[in-house]
C-alpha cells in the first residue's frame, strides 16, 4: 500500500513538474507571435515616411530634449513680443534701477 | 501731430522749429514701402509726419532670414539718427507699417544751417544726444538681461553634465 501512495505521489510530481516545463516552453513562442500582430494595429496607416515624426518631436519638446518646432510665423510673432517685453522691463529698470527690476522675469514664451 | 513739436525739436521756438522743417522734404509711403534698408548710406535724418514707421533687423530663422520688429516710430519721433553719426549707415530697416508720409532732413543742409545758427544746432544735436543716449541706455540692459539668462542656461547644462 505504502509503495502504491508513493508511486502516485511521483507520478503526480512528474506530471506537475512536466506541465510546467512545457508552459515554460510554449510561452515565449506565444508571446513573440502575438506582439507584431500589437504593433502593427496601433501604428496608424501612413503614405509617408516622415509622418511618424511630429509626435515623436512632440513627445521630445515634452521632455525637453528638442525644442517645440513651431510655425515661422508664430516663431516671429514670439520673438517680437519677447522684444516689446524685454523693453518694457528695461525701460522699466530706468525709471527705478534697482537688482529686482533688472533682473525681473516677463511673461515671454520664448524664454518661459 | 505736427512736425513742429516733434522731439528732435523740443525746446526751439516755433519760428526756428519752422525754418528747419522747411529745409526737409516731405516723402510719402505706401503701406509696406521701405524707407531704407540696412547698410544704406544715411544721407537724411527722417521725421514721421503721420502714419507709423517699422524699424526691424534681419534674424536667421531655420533656412531663410526675417525682419524682425524692433520698434515703430510715431508721427512726431525722428529716425535715422544715424544720419549724424559716423559712418553714416543704417543699422536698421525702416519700413512704413501703414501709409505713412515722412519728412526727410538731408545732414549737409541741417549741418549747413546748424553752422550758421549755433544755439539752433546746440539745442538739436541736444535732444538728438537724448534720444540716442536713451536708447543706448535701453539696449545696454536689454543686453544685460540676455546675458543673465545665458548664464543661467549654461549653468543648468553645466550642472546637467556634472
Amino acid at each position: 500500500m505504502e509503495m502504491f501512495l508513493m508511486a502516485a505521489v511521483m507520478s503526480l510530481l512528474a506530471v506537475a513538474v512536466c506541465a510546467v516545463l512545457f508552459a515554460a516552453a510554449t510561452r515565449d513562442e506565444h508571446g513573440e507571435a502575438s506582439r507584431p500582430v500589437v504593433q502593427a494595429a496601433r501604428e496608424p496607416q501612413r503614405f509617408f515616411a516622415s509622418a511618424p515624426a511630429a509626435p515623436l518631436r512632440a513627445e521630445a519638446a515634452r521632455e525637453g530634449t528638442e525644442p517645440e518646432l513651431v510655425p515661422v510665423e508664430a516663431l516671429l510673432l514670439r520673438i517680437e513680443q519677447h522684444i516689446r517685453l524685454e523693453q518694457a522691463a528695461a525701460e522699466s529698470f530706468l525709471h527705478r534701477p534697482t537688482d529686482e527690476s533688472l533682473h525681473s522675469r516677463t511673461t515671454s514664451r520664448l524664454v518661459n | 501731430m505736427s512736425s513742429v513739436h516733434a522731439d528732435l525739436l523740443a525746446g526751439l521756438p516755433d519760428g526756428e522749429a519752422e525754418r528747419i522743417l522747411a529745409l526737409g522734404s516731405r516723402t510719402a509711403l505706401r503701406a509696406g514701402q521701405v524707407l531704407f534698408n540696412l547698410g544704406d548710406a544715411a544721407d537724411s535724418l527722417f521725421v514721421v509726419e503721420s502714419g507709423r514707421v517699422a524699424l526691424t533687423l534681419p534674424l536667421r530663422l531655420r533656412d531663410g532670414q526675417q525682419d524682425v520688429l524692433i520698434e515703430e516710430r510715431s508721427p512726431g519721433q525722428a529716425l535715422g539718427w544715424s544720419a549724424l553719426v559716423p559712418p553714416h549707415r543704417f543699422t536698421l530697416k525702416a519700413a512704413a507699417a501703414i501709409d505713412s508720409e515722412v519728412l526727410a532732413l538731408p545732414r549737409a543742409v541741417l549741418f549747413e544751417h546748424f553752422a550758421a545758427h549755433p544755439e539752433v544746432g546746440y539745442v538739436v544735436t541736444r535732444n538728438v544726444s537724448a534720444v540716442v543716449g536713451h536708447r543706448l541706455q535701453v539696449l545696454q540692459t536689454m543686453w544685460l538681461r540676455e546675458m543673465q539668462r545665458v548664464v543661467e542656461i549654461r549653468g543648468v547644462r553645466a550642472r546637467s553634465v556634472s
